[in-house]
């Protein structure tokens, strides 16, 4: 379902080829342009091309032509030459949504993946047009580059609603399973011994996002995950994950804290100790787990964020507001990031900031979208009990 | 022509005094008509200078892209040289020339195989097969075979293991072992995948499975044996020996399955398999509440319902019945089973029209070219 072409022709098995002797040059643009089309509503692809390539050649600036000759190309897998063509599209439109989706599926398909996340992003600024097949693959492919590029949650975040739309897809599966065990590859470039490890992570990460939720059979995936490949940090990593979603703090702080015996530095996890020594008012070991995590990786918003709460907690607002301004500066987008500043700022008696931040927060919450930091909702529960 | 043959022995000079010739005779090709390129590729090709092959029909095809001759050699000599990537496009270019070619479907799957684009590696193969590989027996068999291990991988387990077991007659047995283990005991890995810790138990299920398949049943059982007392708690296991034991002996297969459940609380087909057993034995009520559990655990899954909708109809809920043996029939058209089963629950309702529509579905399904659904009459799955 997912990597297939969005638009592939369904064939005739006796389909014959009918050569196009030669185009003759009295024939006029619209004539071809006519033809062109009537070849490609025949599923007469090889004959469609090469009218539309001679069209294109007598008027450049045929824009419909480009996107026609563009997805023609695409439905025949020959993506380098329909990304050339998409590129031209692109060029002469300013309707260019559906067309940056195209373009980044071709540059996937090419190899060219920072291209592709590029334009991918493009098309979900742009709104995430197209027809729901496109939205179902461009989604796909965009969680897959994510995930390659580091952002994990993200991905997953996007991936989500297609497993419950799709069940359990083999193919989903694969890519949830190497964003769930926060592995920066695509399905195509990962060490094939660790297919076995990805696939349980992975019917584990689909079956938690059915609607409603199969918890039950996701921890037998992920119970399997653990005693097979105990030694994996990232296996217990995304068990803890599984059981903060079901609220069962008390397992998931163990699955952490396996994490840590094995990787101490795992910074995900020190932050995700931090939040939940938070949650229980132990607030010495929070601060030690939110500085080690910001320690360790200075640019993470969420360990200024976490570390800014505990703080918070601490009553040390002035150490807490700097905490909270630098997740602020790295996450300008993350809504929980505002709502603490704003509680901070309130105790502070500043209180002009606070309505400030209390107000982004709410504009913010209000256009939560798909891009929104998904991992704010996995702690939000557990900040609110907190204050 | 002449331009292009000359270049052709200059290259073979290379390197040393030729060089320069052959750096000025290249700028002349770029001159050079479709037609000299074009034989002088073939005729690079018949005397086995790939590369030189290669490089003239790239440069015949700028001149005439469709040319399908051309793209069909060049995606070949990039294929046998195991240029995978560059193979795969130069068949996608060919396969809009020539969508009715088999082994160009089948090539292309191959090298996308090679180049782990897996589903569309499966999409072509099945395309390669459907449209027939001709005489060409080796190729048939490398298609077989990669479609085998990628249904497998693709949890399509019981369409791998029927088309492994139309492989048998013409295969080396040693060669399906690991996709026989792997389809088995439902792994969805290909043998490239198994880490070597695990080679021992896909093996040794493999085995036991080609072992049952080619109906040597003394020493599958002896190797099942072997795999249940060696991996006692390993998910699929006992599913898998108690598949091979339910119709020969349907208690101990009971066994096998209760045992696989207590490993994987949620294993829908152990259920399956045990509910269809206790409607053979005519216990409704207990195969009614499996098929009930099986349904809970995967509702778009059609056995379960079919099993639930005959569990019902055994007990005279006709209503209920029919209700449960349409979604099964919805979830899996092909399914004559369910058909059959609507039929005779439509009669017992009084609802002839019906029946009769159920009848006419059976019929069409078992028409010749409707091979799959006439597989599938014994097993719900």
């Amino acid at each position: 379902m997912y990597s297939f072409p969005v638009m592939r022709a369904v064939w005739s098995l006796f389909f014959l080829v009918t050569a196009i002797p030669c185009l003759a040059q009295s024939k006029s643009f619209n004539q071809i342009a006519k033809d062109a089309e009537i070849a490609r509503i025949n599923n007469r692809a090889g004959d469609a091309l090469r009218l539309y390539n001679a069209g294109l050649r007598m008027r450049p600036g045929w824009s419909e032509g480009w996107w026609d000759f563009a997805t023609l190309l695409y439905d025949q897998d020959r993506f380098s030459e329909a990304q050339k063509a998409f590129q031209r599209f692109i060029a002469l439109t300013p309707k260019r949504g559906p067309a940056y989706a195209f373009l980044g599926l071709c540059e996937y398909e090419t190899q060219d993946y920072d291209s592709a996340l590029r334009h991918f992003r493009a098309w979900a600024s742009s709104g995430w047009a197209g027809t729901p097949e496109l939205l179902d693959v461009s989604v796909f492919h965009f969680a897959l580059l994510l995930t390659r590029d580091g952002e994990f949650v993200r991905a997953l975040y996007l991936f989500a609603p297609e497993a419950a739309k799709a069940g359990n897809d083999p193919t989903l599966a694969e890519a949830m399973g190497l964003a769930a065990l926060r592995m920066p590859n695509l399905p195509e470039d990962y060490d094939p011994r660790k297919r076995e490890m990805v696939w349980l992570a992975g019917e584990a990460a689909v079956y938690e996002a059915q609607q409603p939720h199969d918890f039950s059979r996701a921890e037998e995936y992920a119970a399997r995950l653990v005693s097979r490949y105990s030694q994996e940090p990232e296996a217990h990593y995304f068990r803890g994950t599984l059981f903060s979603l079901e609220n069962k703090n008390d397992a998931a702080e163990q699955e952490y804290r396996q994490v840590l015996q094995r990787s101490p530095q795992h910074v995900p996890a020190l932050i995700a100790l931090a939040a939940i020594d938070l949650d229980k008012n132990e607030l010495a070991e929070a601060t030690q787990f939110a500085r080690q995590s910001v320690e360790r990786e200075p640019h993470n918003a969420e360990a200024h964020h976490v570390l800014g709460r505990v703080l918070m907690a601490s009553r040390q607002f002035e150490a807490s507001a700097k905490e909270l301004e630098a997740a602020r500066q790295l996450a300008p987008d993350s809504p929980l990031v505002r709502s603490h500043l704003a509680m901070v700022y309130n105790e502070l008696g500043r209180s002009e900031q606070a309505k400030q931040e209390l107000a982004v927060f709410l504009r913010l919450k209000n256009q939560e979208g798909i891009l929104s930091p998904p991992d704010e909702r996995l702690r939000s529960r557990a900040s609110e009990k907190a204050q | 022509m002449i331009a292009s043959t000359t270049i052709a022995i200059c290259l073979m000079l290379l390197p040393g005094q030729a060089v320069d010739k052959a750096v000025q005779l290249k700028e002349r090709s770029i001159h050079s008509t479709f037609e000299e390129l074009s034989h002088a590729a073939d005729r690079a090709r018949e005397e086995n200078r790939d590369d030189d092959a290669i490089r003239l029909y790239k440069q015949a095809l700028t001149r005439r892209p469709d040319w399908e001759q051309g793209l069909w050699s060049l995606g070949s000599l990039l294929y046998q040289k195991e240029q995978y990537a560059a193979a795969r496009d130069i068949f996608r270019e060919f396969m809009t020339q020539r969508p009715d070619a088999g082994p160009g479907w089948a090539l292309l799957g191959i090298s996308e195989f090679q180049t782990r684009q897996y589903p569309r590696a499966l999409d072509h193969l099945q395309r390669a097969m459907a449209v027939g590989m001709g005489d060409r027996q080796e190729l048939t068999q490398s298609v077989f075979y990669f479609a085998v291990v990628l249904l497998t991988r693709f949890d399509h387990y019981d369409d791998a293991m029927d088309m492994l077991v139309r492989m048998i007659p013409n295969s080396q047995i040693p060669l399906l072992t690991e996709p026989a283990g792997l389809a088995g005991l439902r792994l969805p890995l290909l043998p490239s995948e198994i880490r070597e810790d695990r080679r021992q138990l896909v093996d040794l299920a493999g085995e036991a499975v080609v072992l049952s398949q080619t109906k040597h049943y003394e020493d599958a059982e002896t190797k099942f044996q072997q795999l249940v007392s060696s991996y006692p708690n390993e998910p699929g296991v006992h599913f898998l020996y108690g598949a091979y034991l339910m119709p020969l002996h349907p208690e101990d297969g009971i066994r096998e399955m209760q045992r696989e459940l207590q490993i994987s609380p949620s294993h829908v087909l152990a259920r399956v398999r045990l509910s269809e057993q206790y409607l053979a034995w005519q216990k409704p009520d207990d195969a009614l509440s499996l098929a009930e559990d099986a349904i809970k655990l995967e509702p778009k899954r059609a056995s379960p319902h079919m099993l639930a909708g005959e569990a019902l109809v055994a007990k005279s809920d006709l209503a209920g019945g029919i209700r449960e043996l349409q979604i099964a029939r919805d979830l899996d058209p092909p399914n004559s089973r369910v058909h059959w089963d609507l039929m005779r629950a439509y009669i017992s309702a009084g609802r002839s029209e019906d029946a009769q529509r159920e009848k006419q579905q059976i019929e069409q399904l078992n028409r010749p070219e409707s091979e799959s659904s006439s597989t599938r009459e014994v097993k719900p799955e």
